[in-house]
């Protein structure tokens, strides 16, 4: 449910209050029904250079929980991480750390 | 009995790939190459091409930073893709020993392929090709994300021989 809205708040600048510049970005990849695990686990060593154990953990984290944090840095690497992953079907996004 | 080639479908071989597909299934792949082609160079909007072009910033709050994102790599996406399908239809010509970055083309392109059809076909994650009703209007298109799953599986297993699939 949405709060109520706030008079007070209308008045107080609103640029860019949804990107904390401080604030690490981390890319997520979600399970979804269509990606084989097989090919999950190729793409995550080829594009990050994580061994197949670790590509492995990830793969499952995202099979089991749902999702998975693959990556994270600066919020310009993490656009080029989603993209990269983008390029090759996985659904990726990315969001700043809580 | 496989209705498919016998031999697996990639191999690597001493310098490099090869591709073992019969001659049918190379014409199949290219004509679906073509259709996925044409879809992503048509209409961006087409339900079809969904998980092909996805958010990037999924939170409500970036929805200013997707915009940009979308206006700035879809069509950096979209090349990527024009530029994989170029590969494997060079590939599907060429002599082997084919080279790694070609068959990471292939994988990339049939991964596009089963992107596009499973979204067509709303597939769960159960989708299993033995329980395809051959009387189901959409069997066909059931049977091909069959064939692509297993070509793709293949063209993984080629490229990380210890994949355990």
């Amino acid at each position: 449910m949405a709060p109520a809205p706030s008079p007070v708040e209308l008045d107080e600048p609103r640029s860019d209050e949804s990107v904390v510049p401080d604030r690490p970005w981390v890319v997520i990849v979600w399970n979804d029904p269509i990606n084989l695990m097989s090919y999950v686990t190729f793409v995550l060593q080829k594009l990050f250079g994580y061994s197949r154990e670790k590509a492995t953990e990830l793969m499952l984290d995202v099979h089991h929980k749902g999702r998975a944090v693959v990556s994270s840095g600066s919020r310009e690497k993490s656009e080029l991480d989603v993209f990269r992953l983008h390029e090759n079907g996985l659904w990726a996004t990315m969001q700043q750390d809580d | 009995m496989s209705r498919w080639s016998v031999k697996p479908p990639i191999e690597r071989i001493r310098n490099g790939y090869r591709i073992n597909l019969a001659d049918e299934e190379r014409e199949l792949v290219r004509r679906l190459l073509a259709e996925l082609q044409a879809l992503l160079v048509g209409s961006s909007d087409n339900p079809a091409l969904k998980r092909i072009f996805p958010a990037a910033y999924h939170l409500a709050e970036h929805a200013e930073q997707d915009a940009e994102y979308q206006r700035l790599m879809r069509e950096e996406l979209v090349a990527s893709r024009l530029s994989a399908i170029l590969t494997v239809n060079e590939a599907f010509d060429a002599k082997p020993p084919l080279s790694e970055s070609q068959i990471l083309a292939l994988m990339q392109s049939l991964n596009g392929l089963r992107l596009v059809i499973g979204t067509m076909l709303d597939v769960s994650e159960e989708e299993d090709l033995s329980e395809v009703d051959d009387d189901a209007p959409d069997a066909g298109e059931h049977h091909l994300y069959g064939f692509l799953s297993w070509l793709l599986e293949w063209t993984v297993r080629a490229l990380d021989p210890q994949a355990d699939v």
